[in-house]
């Protein structure tokens, strides 16, 4: 079968959720609006009945379900597509001097057969004309550009969310009573009582869905923006799930308003690159900007501030330092929330929209990427290793890893740093639906300092989870260890050509020991040694099946989505290796010509590929000894290095007082501005608008009395003296003939008298 | 000899009129009134006459004012006493100072 527009069974996938959250939410409004008839009988109780009644239903997640797995299947689709049209594993041309030439031979350009590719691939249609001040006419456009990073992003997003939807069919299934309890919150009649919400999930996720896949498949910044801000609404939505908990919605709060610091950088580079190059759309950036570079229309300052602003957007929805405060609290939301949306995918987005438009980012601007990462792997692997919440130290073990994809696009690790949020994806949401099947089956208890001891208790869980820390750890033939080797040859690359930035390899070499120490140390804690309470060991019990086969096909895709041919071979990896499907989409004629791509750097991370692989494997093995030595073995009491490095706790403990900083110089501030703004309200303006209605009202009681007195005054009393003249007046008309009479005789001697004296002034003139 | 000149004719005339003005303020009598005013009127038709003998230039003119004057008095009375005779069917009298409904 061939297809002419493969492309759009990519815009299919994203409609589909869409169309799944329309459906919920319509279904769900028309349950609102028929409930008040629901004890009238007629067509509105039936009709309320049909959209679900009292209890919660499950259809609603069926078609969820349905929606995004319909999906995945489109966008597997899509995937022979694409790899039947641009061949498998090949550099684009021009990328061949740069990779030296290895990837060249297999690569089969495949734009001579049918339609070209630009066009199969990606179209767009205008969405809003906007006329620039130039007199150059714009247009915003929706539209979609599928390369092998935007269809393998599909692929594992639709994957993911899939699995996810299963697994939250399980896990969420206390959801589905009428009444449920909540033992968090306490009202003055006990724990609260709420209807279920499973439906209300199911639609949260599919408009989250939706929102990803739109920003995987945009072909324009705006687009990309639009749905950037959508995932941040459900991510809002869904951290803030059980919003009547107060920590959570406190946590939802955070996460949103720590993102719009984030958000606003992002609006300065975008409104940035619509002033100077009036289109949003990548390919037409890509292409103008060298050329306005080099004609100097685009100042570097501008170039390297637009960088900034977009990556500042990216700190923020990635969880960057220093904006990576919210995501450890997002972990109030429902636990396939935090693996889909706050480990897999949405906190993806950030590296992803850094890789999407990586020629925007200048020199400079990569350097602070790349500083920006190697800071926030430290420090959140760090806080990783004193965290006893289970889900808080797989959220900072998110942080960090995310620190290291960005590190690796910092380093100029284009491939590596994508490779890793694929295989970071798959095995963090692994981890995290683990995470989840523990404390669903814990019953809702999340402190290691609890458990202990579960591997009999829940085997499948306790494997699945192993081959996720396995990954994770960077144990070779586990996909981590390919992406994560990727990075730290990179990383070591660029020590080596820049010898003055060695914390760029430092960093990211003991973090990886880190990481295997504060993984194994959860699974130690969660799965080993004797249970630490009784109460929680012996009510503890296996998922059921919908949760665990997710957790199967996970840990699957965990161990082997990064492998090539022989899989032992590192850069063979058929994802990310030297001639993998990410190598395609490299955005490398862009960056020659902005004289972005370093050959040096690049023939150094492969001459030197051995050596940081081996270093890592050594700090690697340490994590793994010491981990198992403090929490396995038992040989060295956990409680005595606690005392040992009090300090040391306490500072990690409290997150290196990350939260207490920003409470003392912005959150206190902000209050104390707000309380005297406050202040200044109501004794300034209120005070004065208080004072001026007070003043009206005398003017006008004055104005009332000049009224009454000297207006009306002067009217009545004009009235008063016409009608008693009048009054005497009357009195001449006394009806006897007699004086009317007498008056006109009067009347005739005055006329008389009158015309005499005139006649004698007459004939006495002349 | 003693020509009877103007001055006998206006005289006559002022007469006439003052008998009637005084004719017309102290008669009761609605009748009574008509005539005086019938002799007001005259007074004046004695004047237009005297002056239409004894000044060239207003000799046809003084005479026929005099004829006007004395048809308009013909017209008059006819009026005056019909509202007389209207007067005394809805008062059964004729006099004046009953009549004072249009009294201020």
């Amino acid at each position: 079968m061939q297809l002419d527009n493969p492309g759009l069974l990519y815009v299919a996938a994203t409609l589909l959720p869409l169309a799944s959250f329309v459906l919920l939410l319509l279904a769900g409004a028309l349950r609102s609006v028929a409930r008040p008839y629901r004890d009238q009988g007629g067509i509105g109780a039936s009709l309320y009945e049909t959209m679900g009644g009292d209890r919660p239903q499950r259809t609603g997640a069926y078609v969820a379900t349905a929606a995004i797995g319909l999906a995945f299947l489109l966008s597997l689709v899509g995937f022979i597509y694409f790899v039947k049209d641009h061949g498998f594993g090949g550099h684009r041309e021009g990328a061949h001097a740069v990779a030296g030439g290895q990837g060249g031979g297999e690569a089969k350009p495949a734009e001579q057969e049918g339609a070209p590719a630009e066009t199969r691939w990606a179209n767009h249609l205008d969405f809003a004309n906007i006329a620039l001040h130039s007199g150059k006419a714009t247009v915003l456009t929706l539209g979609y550009y599928i390369d092998s990073l935007s269809a393998i992003m599909f692929l594992m997003v639709t994957l993911i969310a899939t699995l996810i939807h299963v697994f939250s069919i399980g896990y969420m299934s206390e959801e589905l009573t009428p009444v449920v309890e909540d033992h968090q919150v306490h009202t003055e009649h006990g724990p609260l009582q709420r209807r279920g919400r499973f439906g209300r999930f199911f639609l949260y996720l599919s408009l989250f869905c939706f929102s990803m896949l739109n920003l995987v498949l945009a072909d324009n910044l705006f687009q990309v923006f639009i749905s950037w801000e959508l995932v941040g609404v459900c991510s809002y939505l869904l951290i803030g799930f059980y919003y009547e908990r107060r920590s959570a919605s406190n946590a939802a709060n955070k996460a949103f308003i720590t993102n719009r610091v984030g958000d606003a950088g992002f609006l300065i580079g975008l409104l940035i690159l619509w002033t100077y190059l009036g289109t949003f759309n990548f390919q037409d950036i890509f292409r103008e900007l060298p050329q306005r570079l080099a004609d100097g229309s685009l100042p570097h300052w501008i170039w390297v501030v637009t960088g900034l602003g977009i990556f500042l957007g990216c700190v923020g929805k990635s969880a960057q330092f220093p904006l990576h405060v919210w995501l450890p609290d997002a972990m109030e939301g429902p636990t396939p929330v935090s693996a889909l949306i706050h480990a897999a995918t949405m906190v993806a987005a950030g590296v992803y929209l850094v890789a999407r438009v990586y020629p925007l980012f200048s020199a400079e601007a990569r350097l602070v990427i790349a500083y920006t990462g190697a800071i926030t792997l430290f420090v959140a692997a760090t806080i990783a290793i004193v965290m006893t919440d289970i889900k808080k130290v797989l959220a900072y073990s998110t942080v960090s890893q995310l620190g290291y994809m960005m590190l690796a696009l910092g380093v100029g690790g284009w491939v590596a740093g994508i490779f890793h949020l694929l295989t970071h994806a798959f095995f963090k949401a692994l981890l995290f639906l683990c995470s989840g099947s523990v404390i669903y089956g814990c019953h809702h208890e999340q402190e290691m300092t609890k458990m202990g001891g579960l591997y009999p208790k829940m085997k499948t869980t306790a494997l699945t989870m192993m081959a996720g820390v396995l990954a994770i750890g960077g144990i070779p033939l586990f996909s981590g260890w390919y992406s994560k080797d990727a990075i730290l040859a990179q990383a070591l690359g660029f020590f080596l050509l820049h010898k003055e930035h060695f914390l760029l390899f430092l960093l990211p070499l003991v973090t990886a020991g880190l990481t295997a120490f504060y993984m194994f140390r959860m699974w130690f804690m969660t799965f080993t040694g004797k249970p630490r309470d009784e109460h929680v060991y012996e009510h503890a019990h296996e998922s059921p099946r919908t949760m665990t086969v997710p957790l199967i096909i996970l840990a699957v895709c965990s161990i082997m989505i990064a492998w090539g041919m022989p899989p032992w071979q590192a850069e063979l990896s058929y994802l990310g290796g030297h001639e993998g499907l990410l190598q395609m989409s490299e955005p490398t004629a862009p960056l020659e010509s902005l004289h972005l791509a370093d050959r040096q750097l690049t023939e150094y991370v492969h001459e030197n590929h051995m050596v940081s692989e081996r270093l890592a494997y050594v700090v690697g093995g340490l994590g793994l000894l010491f981990a198992a030595l403090l929490y396995y073995w038992r040989v060295l009491d956990p409680a005595d290095a606690k005392v040992q490095f009090a300090g040391v706790h306490r500072f990690l403990w409290h997150k290196w007082y990350f939260d207490e900083l920003y409470s003392a110089i912005l959150v206190r501030p902000a209050l104390t501005i707000a309380n005297w703004c406050r202040v200044f309200d109501t004794r300034v303006i209120d005070g004065l608008i208080d004072n001026t209605g007070k003043a009206t009202i005398k003017l006008a009681r004055w104005d009332g009395i000049f009224d009454n007195g000297v207006v009306d005054g002067l009217v009545n009393v004009t009235g008063r003296v016409i009608y008693a003249s009048g009054a005497r007046l009357r009195n001449l008309q006394t009806g006897f003939i007699r004086s009317y009479i007498l008056f006109l005789v009067l009347a005739a001697i005055a006329i008389f008298f009158v015309l005499s004296y005139f006649l004698t002034l007459a004939q006495a003139g002349p | 000899m003693n020509v009877i000149g103007l001055d006998a004719y206006l005289l006559l005339g002022a007469l006439l009129f003052v008998c009637g003005a005084l004719c017309m303020a102290m008669k009761r009598n609605a009748i009574g009134v008509l005539m005086g005013v019938e002799l007001v009127l005259n007074g004046a038709n004695i004047n237009f006459v005297a002056f239409a003998r004894y000044n060239p230039t207003f000799q046809i003119e003084g005479q026929v004012f005099a004829l006007f004057v004395i048809v308009m008095a013909a017209a008059e009375a006819a009026i005056a006493l019909a509202i007389v005779l209207n007067f005394y069917n809805n008062h059964l009298t004729v006099d004046v100072d009953t009549a004072e409904e249009l009294k201020g």
